[in-house]
């Protein structure tokens, strides 16, 4: 029987187009401490970090070494720290690695911090673009954006959605992430708007693309024994995961199917014994750094049937009010510093259940969904989190 | 450190020089596109016949050699059009497809021409997901993807 | 320490200039493949896939895209390390150990498309350092240098390791270099950073390798010649170069301390039958000596003088040449535990060290060269 892993406690920061405010190790010390002090911890207490980032953004390669001290603390020398790094996916990546740190065995209480500031890149489509197989592919100007914009028209063509449940999807995070201190883009949209804005690669619209952001943020796994001793209510791991499809995005056209992450679900939901997702899970947080994703995510975790997303959002189904907030914190689509942000969905997930997610904190969260996405969607993370423990 | 003090940018680049091996299994396909040739590889436990060609099925996990040609026309199955100006990437409007050459079970990235973009009514009318495609050669070819210069709707 | 993990399968491929008819992560693929076929497995029966490297030496962002379906990872629960596959085998571990995976394959590669060095200038932060022209050599020899003037060590006593792990790979057809090289060659080959001379430092290798670990239940199934891992730890030092010791390994010592702490050593001259350590010159393989409790501080170099760490020596190290000899940047300390693994299943070949039952494996993971380095200790056992 495996071991038993609960999130204690989650630090998040306040996130920006650029944080002028604060040098890189600065803004990783920003959230670390903020997850200490939720769990009434001290550096010294941690006993193993498992760090992402994607590098080629922050324009640092490996700079978890720069901030080494921001994350072990003083006297970092002698303490283990792990590199993990897998696309956009990172951010869930690294809570997976936290997760297996502790239900190893090795490790009592471990610390996941992710980090990106692509406030410091100048174009970060042209990174994007270094992600692009440099044989075939790189001089096409591919970045994620295009990407996202395929999947756009593929489920336009098949299942006629259109470009009024974009903006609902929009309007729906904006909303949210108005109660969300952390989160970057905090304005009012209607759908109205959002029909205005410029056309960036059709048939996304500036409202349907994620900002580019710094931020940061930290998440402290446990033992059993420590979590009960950590925290009123920690929130425990009943299921996590990941999957990785192979690169090539010419070999699965059906964009509109994210057959990968129904795979990975159909693994996860059986670990944590959920059997519909839609009437079991209270809250998800969902890597939606288009809103033609979060659509398209709906179908994959089973929440509707494919080609059905685009009901949950026109009925209401998935706002504050409806049966699965998805998003409270208003997602990737308000705030994206790319690596962190699928920590950020763990994070916000862990909050939700341990009742701490302030104003948008959803009502009696008993399980929580954590997903992230990466590559040209070919990696997924998942994690199921809940108050009773497996 | 006073409200007033200004805080200091430092510029910076990753000149970082590289050399990128397009190893055998591409090099052979550019060089078959010299001569306007299009190639792909087939598994011989999957059968996929796959482009552009890799070195090995992921899915079966075996060594590929089976080099066939494939059609120099093809289906769209999926595009977007870029309106956006990005630092360093092509000036917009270009069409970015996924194209799957008659014979192939896998896609080709590339570009779509000879087709009205800036006009965004007029682009969706003709461009649709389904339509029949043909590659248009430059007339220097080098051995790369660009020796293709882009795919155009068949007439 | 409950859980028992070992390796059961290795894969190493040709390890040399340059392999420009590849591309970098076929030399995962080979790696794997090697590894499935030496563990009679097939992609089938992998649970999960560990790949490791780094994107900006990869010149590919995301580079994992790539690796992972390489190494046989497709639709498979797999991930990365922004690491050197040593700390692939961490985290594989601490996936079967939790009990959630039984088989998992790990893999790393070393090429030729950039040149490491220029792409390490780019870990050092851009506000005090980077402009400087530090990197993952020049922080090296800074230590190496601190380490020479604080003990006295000359250049002579250094160069002796570089003749004992030169002798070493020329009798190990996988090296890359397979040359012997005298004291008087090391101390006249053209001064590269001092004091780091260029028969100090070491090559760069392409190629990958491989292991497969497996959870007791299945490892005894897929061979009777299972390498188990008895102890494993792994720390990072801290990365200001102008706050601490340079003349220590300090990160190497934490790691070795609970590494040894999990497997019973309390003796490693005398417990240990052989080593496999990151010797990324010759001055950090006398600071590893010490690190490792092998020497007081200060004293290493009397202990390849003395003939303790060659061939034939009371703790043989570095029997393979070691990473002066083989260097494919981001798998250099993959390989350390791959070589150990051979030894202790007795098929290291003209190597071998009679017998070898307990051996350290040491792997460095450190784009940023003395700045923040991390050091990963396994302690493996033949079973």
């Amino acid at each position: 029987m495996p071991r038993r892993v609960a999130i204690v406690a989650a630090g998040l920061t306040p996130t920006s187009s650029h944080r002028t405010d604060v040098t890189y190790p600065e803004l990783v010390y920003e959230a670390v401490s903020a997850a200490l002090e939720q769990a009434g911890l001290q550096a010294s207490d941690i006993d193993a970090v498992a760090y992402g980032s994607m590098d080629p953004f922050d324009g640092v390669f490996a700079p978890e070494r720069w901030n080494v001290e921001a994350c072990a603390g003083a006297g970092a020398a002698r303490r283990p720290l792990m590199k993990i790094t897998t696309g956009g996916t990172t951010g869930g990546s690294t809570a997976l690695a936290g997760y297996y740190h502790v239900a190893s065995g090795l490790f009592d209480v471990v610390l996941a911090v992710a980090s990106q500031r692509v406030g410091e890149t100048l174009e970060a489509q042209l990174v994007l673009n270094t992600a692009v197989d440099p044989i075939y592919e790189r001089w096409l100007g591919a970045g994620a954006i295009t990407i996202a914009a395929l999947q756009g028209v593929r489920h336009f063509w098949r299942y006629g959605t259109t470009e009024e449940d974009l903006a609902l999807i929009a309007v729906k995070n904006y909303e949210n992430a108005r109660r969300n201190p952390n989160a970057h883009l905090m304005r009012m949209l209607t759908v109205k708007d959002a029909l205005n804005t410029r056309l960036v690669s059709w048939p996304l619209r500036l409202s349907d693309c994620c900002p580019s952001s710094d931020g940061a943020v930290a998440v402290i796994f446990a033992s059993e024994e420590r979590a009960r001793a950590i925290a009123d209510r920690p929130a425990w791991v009943i299921g996590a995961g990941q999957i990785t499809d192979n690169y090539w995005m010419g070999d699965r056209t059906w964009y509109e199917h994210w057959d990968s992450l129904s795979m990975l679900a159909h693994r996860v939901y059986r670990q944590a014994k959920i059997e519909d997702p839609l009437a079991e899970l209270d809250v998800a947080e969902l890597y939606n750094a288009f809103s033609i994703q979060e659509i398209i995510e709906y179908e994959a975790l089973g929440f509707s049937d494919k080609g059905k997303g685009a009901e949950l959002i026109r009925n209401g189904v998935t706002t504050m009010a409806g049966q699965l907030p998805v998003n409270p914190s208003g997602g990737v689509l308000c705030t994206n510093p790319i690596g962190a942000s699928g920590l950020i969905r763990v994070a916000e997930a862990a909050l939700q259940v341990m009742d701490k997610a302030g104003e948008r904190q959803v009502p009696d969260v008993r399980k929580a969904l954590a997903h992230a996405w990466g590559a040209v969607i070919g990696f997924h993370t998942l994690m199921v989190l809940s108050r009773g423990a497996p | 450190m006073t409200q007033e003090e200004e805080i200091i940018i430092i510029p910076g680049r990753w000149d970082l020089p590289f050399r990128h091996t397009a190893g055998r299994v591409a090099s052979h396909f550019f060089h078959a596109l010299k001569e306007k040739r299009i190639l792909a590889l087939r598994c011989p436990r999957c059968q996929r016949v796959l482009i552009p060609p890799r070195p090995f099925c992921e899915r079966c996990f075996v060594t590929l050699d089976e080099w066939v040609e494939v059609g120099q026309q093809g289906t769209l199955e999926a595009f977007t059009v870029c309106y956006a100006r990005f630092t360093g990437l092509p000036d917009p409007p270009y069409c970015l497809i996924l194209v799957k050459p008659d014979g192939a079970d896998t896609a080709l990235n590339h570009l779509l021409g000879e087709v009205e973009l800036r006009d965004v009514e007029r682009m969706k009318e003709a461009v649709s997901i389904g339509m029949r495609l043909e590659a248009v050669w430059r007339d220097e070819r080098e051995g790369g993807i660009q020796d293709i210069k882009y795919f155009r709707p068949l007439a | 320490m409950s859980a028992r993990v070992a390796i059961v399968g290795i894969g190493q491929t040709a390890l040399r200039a340059s392999a420009d008819d590849r591309l970098y992560h076929e030399h995962d693929y080979e790696a794997a493949k090697l590894a499935l076929a030496d563990a009679a497995l097939d992609r089938g029966d992998v649970d999960t896939v560990i790949c490791s490297g780094w994107d900006a030496v990869d010149g590919r962002t995301i580079s994992d895209m790539h690796t992972v379906m390489s190494a046989g990872g497709y639709l498979k629960d797999s991930t990365h390390v922004g690491e050197d596959g040593i700390m692939a085998i961490a985290y594989a571990y601490m996936r079967i150990a939790a009990g959630l995976f039984d088989v998992a394959l790990v893999t790393a590669h070393g090429h030729a498309e950039s040149s490491f060095e220029t792409v390490s200038n780019v870990v050092f932060d851009p506000l005090f350092v980077r402009s400087l022209g530090q990197s993952h050599l020049v922080s090296l020899a800074l230590q190496a240098n601190a380490y020479l003037q604080r003990h006295g060590v000359s250049g002579e006593q250094a160069a002796k390791v570089a003749v004992k792990n030169r002798g070493n790979g020329a009798a190990n057809p996988r090296a890359h270099l397979q040359s012997p090289v005298d004291v008087d060659e090391v101390l006249t080959s053209a001064l590269v950073c001092y004091p780091l001379r260029d028969l100090h430092c070491p090559p760069q290798s392409v190629g990958g390798v491989s292991l497969i670990l497996a959870s007791e239940d299945v490892a005894r199934r897929i061979t009777n010649r299972p390498v188990w891992l008895t102890g494993i730890h792994w720390a990072i030092d801290s990365y200001e170069l102008g706050s601490k010791e340079l003349s220590r390994l300090d990160s190497l010592a934490g790691a070795a301390e609970r590494a040894y702490g999990m497997a019973g050593i309390s003796d490693p001259l005398r417990d240990l039958d052989v080593a496999e350590l990151h010797d990324i010159t010759p001055f950090h393989e006398l600071m590893a000596y010490e690190a490792l409790g092998l020497a007081p501080e200060g004293a290493g170099a009397r202990l390849v003088e003395e003939g303790v760490t060659g061939a034939g020596g009371d703790l043989p190290v570095n029997p393979s040449g070691g990473v002066l000899c083989t260097n494919p940047y981001g798998a250099s300390g993959l390989l350390r535990a791959a070589e150990a693994a051979l030894q202790l299943r007795g098929e290291a070949g003209e190597r071998q060290v009679p017998g070898a039952a307990r051996a350290l494996a040491h792997g460095m993971s450190a784009p940023s060269g003395a700045a923040a380095r991390t050091d990963c200790v396994l302690i493996l056992e033949g079973g």
